[in-house]
């Protein structure tokens, strides 16, 4: 008992000693860049390709040329499993020193954004996040390029239009969704732009319960049987829904998916059968480009990656944490030269990802050319509204099937205006960025 | 030693029936509160304040709701999440349709919604008990979660079905949303902790309390002594259902600041239920206890490789963590089944006979 008592008396002054002095010391020589990842959870699977890549890259800079202008690059996982709670606390855990918040979630997004004026950290959530935080103005420290969710889903729609949303007058798409911030995302566009061009749009929700049991949503489209099944599908929902759509026998070619709906992965279970399924992606894999043969040299042979197999290195998810990681460094890199600085702080990586230029130029330079859409941000324009590619399975791995697609912009704007406006009105007081031109 | 009580003597029953009836108690509480009030304010980080000391003290709350109506009145119930989204919501849409109301009056207000959708949901305990009850209470939370999803009204039609919390203020300093401190937060969440623990121990320890005990204890017998049934139950679901929406109110006010339907839905539910069972059904203290282990030790313990220096990865400590979470709660229910208000109870006991055996 007493030896119990001591043990517990002990364990206790150890936990509070730990918990009220976490987080780490800041370090003059590197830069601190954590990504609130998960590599567990229903989402592991589509998470894990991302994050390697992710890691992989600034380990190839650190690896290859001695990290960023001689600083290093100390990147920092901290593991959410995608739950929100977990989420927040990785985000208090990490803001100290960090120069960025990759939240990786649009729930996580949505609960951090309203600190990001009080703590100054920017937010980047490339092709995620809440589409109207390409408002620059008002969402000053939010970042979500190359292309929001809204930009996706005007694509889609002008590809399956082929470029005149005219002629989707009195057709019906169904939005299968995962139902949670994420999935709700393209619903505001598509019903105004629904309305406008006269189809019919039928929001089909997946509950976080029910993403590996579809046969109630694939009923009722078999029931209702639309022209064009879009999908917002992340995780488990993905691998459920092509399976489902397979043995439902739904044509793959009118089934398209937004960027995270795009997983090699989940398509392989079906193979074959899911030849003639699109994906829209702003990233494209390259396996021969300069910059995988450099990851393959540096990281992968000696053994410094964390990727199953040789094979995930050519995957569209691996590619696109690269890309990821490249915008990153490429802001950190022109927060360095703008203010002539080694490590510059969070307030200056937000002035690189404003002022971010991954023209092809500057593509063939890191050796990724054709692997990203190039785009250029501005104060007022935080996404870039790059573009994105259509991208088909052909029964074994993803091929680009389009030239570059753009967003209406016209359409979208006006709605993200308001957005906008109605978001900082409801979180008053709000900074907006006044200075800013349009 | 430390807990010796001879010569404290009872000289009125009054004095026997003292909430501390041992002066170390009444000590050893008082070290708490001024830990809890004084040395971990001065102290912690905005880490521990946002990610041990709030949620631990809300996730308690919570527990102590469903505690009232498990522990002590009997009734098996597997809606507290639900509960705890509809004194969220309901206080987000007092805030958002009279901005002017002061917090403390919302979270108040917003406790009474859910009090009486959890009266409602708690009359089919009149006829069934047991298992047959939890599937009821079951019924509620995939019914509420439903409807916080598809009733836009509730989330004031935002595209995202979020809701967020806007800055509030209460005498000129900022008490929730997102430019509001830790520290702040802290005291407010600790205040109210405090003020619904005074009354939810004075409540079990009264009339009231009996007759939730007797029910418990067999319903047919405290139907025989002249208990109303109906009434029994249903107080208890209404003073537990109105803990348990102070607590969601105070869960996305007081520390998420923004939630979505999702985050109510039947994971919550349980998480709250094994701090209640695992710190100790029928007590108070325990709640504290099992919030402790199922909040705070996860997050400590993911930060003990960083501290040491061992180079592991993110993922595998959360493996590990969910390993040793598991394991230690296993542990703690084979030690002892009646949770860990129990365990300290044994040691309180062994301390007041110590040095001697028996």
């Amino acid at each position: 008992m007493k030896k119990m008592m001591k043990t517990a008396a002990l364990s206790a002054a150890l936990a509070a000693g730990v918990a009220l002095a976490l987080p780490a010391s800041a370090q003059e020589d590197s830069i601190y860049i954590p990504n609130l990842s998960y590599r567990t959870g229903p989402f592991a699977a589509t998470g894990t390709p991302l994050m390697n890549g992710q890691r992989d890259y600034i380990t190839l800079l650190n690896e290859r040329d001695g990290g960023l202008n001689g600083v290093e690059l100390t990147y920092d996982e901290c593991e959410t499993g995608y739950n929100t709670e977990k989420g927040v606390e990785c985000y208090e855990r990490t803001k100290e020193n960090a120069v960025v918040t990759q939240p990786w979630s649009t729930g996580i997004t949505l609960q951090v954004l309203p600190k990001s004026n009080v703590d100054e950290i920017p937010i980047l959530a490339p092709g995620y996040g809440f589409s109207p935080m390409a408002d620059g103005k008002v969402f000053q420290w939010a970042f979500n390029p190359p292309s929001s969710y809204w930009d996706g889903a005007s694509m889609i729609l002008k590809h399956i239009s082929e470029g005149d949303l005219d002629n989707l007058n009195g057709k019906k798409i169904a939005l299968l969704h995962l139902d949670h911030p994420y999935g709700k995302e393209p619903i505001p566009l598509l019903q105004a732009l629904a309305e406008q061009h006269g189809f019919t749009l039928l929001p089909i929700p997946v509950g976080l319960t029910e993403m590996q049991n579809q046969s109630a949503q694939w009923l009722q489209i078999r029931r209702e049987r639309p022209d064009f099944v879009l999908m917002w599908g992340w995780g488990a929902m993905n691998a459920g829904a092509v399976t489902e759509a397979a043995k439902t026998r739904y044509p793959m070619d009118q089934f398209i998916g937004i960027w995270w709906s795009g997983h090699d992965g989940d398509l392989k279970l079906i193979g074959e059968e899911g030849k003639g399924y699109r994906s829209i992606s702003w990233s494209v894999p390259v396996p021969d480009s300069q910059l995988v043969q450099d990851i393959r040299q540096y990281v992968v042979e000696p053994g410094k990656s964390l990727i199953e197999n040789e094979s995930e290195l050519d995957s569209v998810f691996y590619q696109r944490g690269l890309m990821i990681s490249a915008m990153l460094v490429e802001a950190i890199r022109a927060a360095q030269e703008e203010f002539d600085t080694q490590a510059p702080d969070a307030e200056q990586v937000r002035w690189g990802l404003e002022n971010l230029n991954m023209d092809e130029a500057r593509l063939e330079e890191l050796g990724a050319t054709g692997m990203l859409v190039p785009f250029k941000t501005s104060c007022a324009d935080h996404t870039g509204h790059g573009g994105a590619w259509m991208l088909e399975w052909d029964g074994e791995k993803f091929v680009k099937v389009s030239d570059l697609i753009t967003p209406d912009r016209e359409a979208i704007e006006p709605l993200e205006k308001q957005e906008a406006e109605a978001y900082a009105a409801a979180n008053a007081p709000w900074p907006v960025n006044e200075e800013c031109e349009m | 030693m430390l807990y010796r009580t001879a010569g404290q003597f009872k000289t009125s029953y009054a004095a026997d029936h003292a909430l501390f009836p041992v002066r170390q108690d009444a000590i050893l509480l008082g070290v708490v509160l001024i830990l809890a009030f004084v040395v971990f304010p001065l102290t912690a980080s905005e880490f521990a304040f946002r990610a041990l000391l709030i949620p631990v003290l809300i996730y308690a709350l919570a527990a102590l709701g469903l505690n009232i109506l498990t522990g002590y009145a009997g009734q098996l119930s597997l809606g507290t999440g639900a509960f705890m989204g509809v004194g969220a919501y309901a206080c987000y849409k007092l805030i958002t349709l009279f901005p002017e109301m002061n917090i403390v009056v919302a979270i108040a207000l917003s406790g009474f919604f859910s009090a009486g959708v959890g009266a409602l949901f708690g009359l089919p305990s009149l006829r069934i008990k047991g298992f047959y009850l939890a599937i009821a209470t079951l019924a509620a939370q995939f019914f509420l979660v439903w409807l916080f999803q598809k009733w836009d009204w509730l989330y004031n039609y935002s595209a995202s079905g979020a809701i967020h919390v806007p800055n509030i203020s209460m005498f000129g300093i900022t008490v929730a949303g997102p430019r509001a401190a830790a520290i702040t937060q802290y005291y407010f969440v600790l205040a109210i902790v405090c003020v619904v623990t005074f009354f939810a121990i004075n409540i079990t320890r009264g009339r009231i309390g009996r007759m939730w005990k007797a029910v418990r204890d067999m319903d047919i017998a405290a139907e025989l002594v002249g208990i109303n049934l109906m009434r029994a139950k249903l107080t208890a679901f209404f003073v537990s259902s109105y803990i348990v929406g102070v607590s969601g109110a105070l869960f996305v006010f007081l520390w998420r600041g923004a939630a979505e339907a999702n985050l109510f839905d039947i994971p919550l539910s349980f998480r709250v239920l094994f701090i209640a069972i695992i710190g100790g059904l029928g007590s108070i203290l325990g709640n504290y206890l099992g919030a402790i282990l199922i909040v705070a030790l996860p997050v400590i313990i993911s930060a003990v490789p960083a501290m040491l220096g061992l180079p592991l990865a993110s993922a595998t400590v959360e493996h590990l963590n969910v390993m040793i979470i598991g394991v230690l709660i296993i542990t703690f229910l084979i030690v002892e089944p009646h949770g860990l208000a129990r365990f300290w109870a044994v040691i309180r006991e062994k301390l007041i006979l110590w040095p001697f055996p028996h």
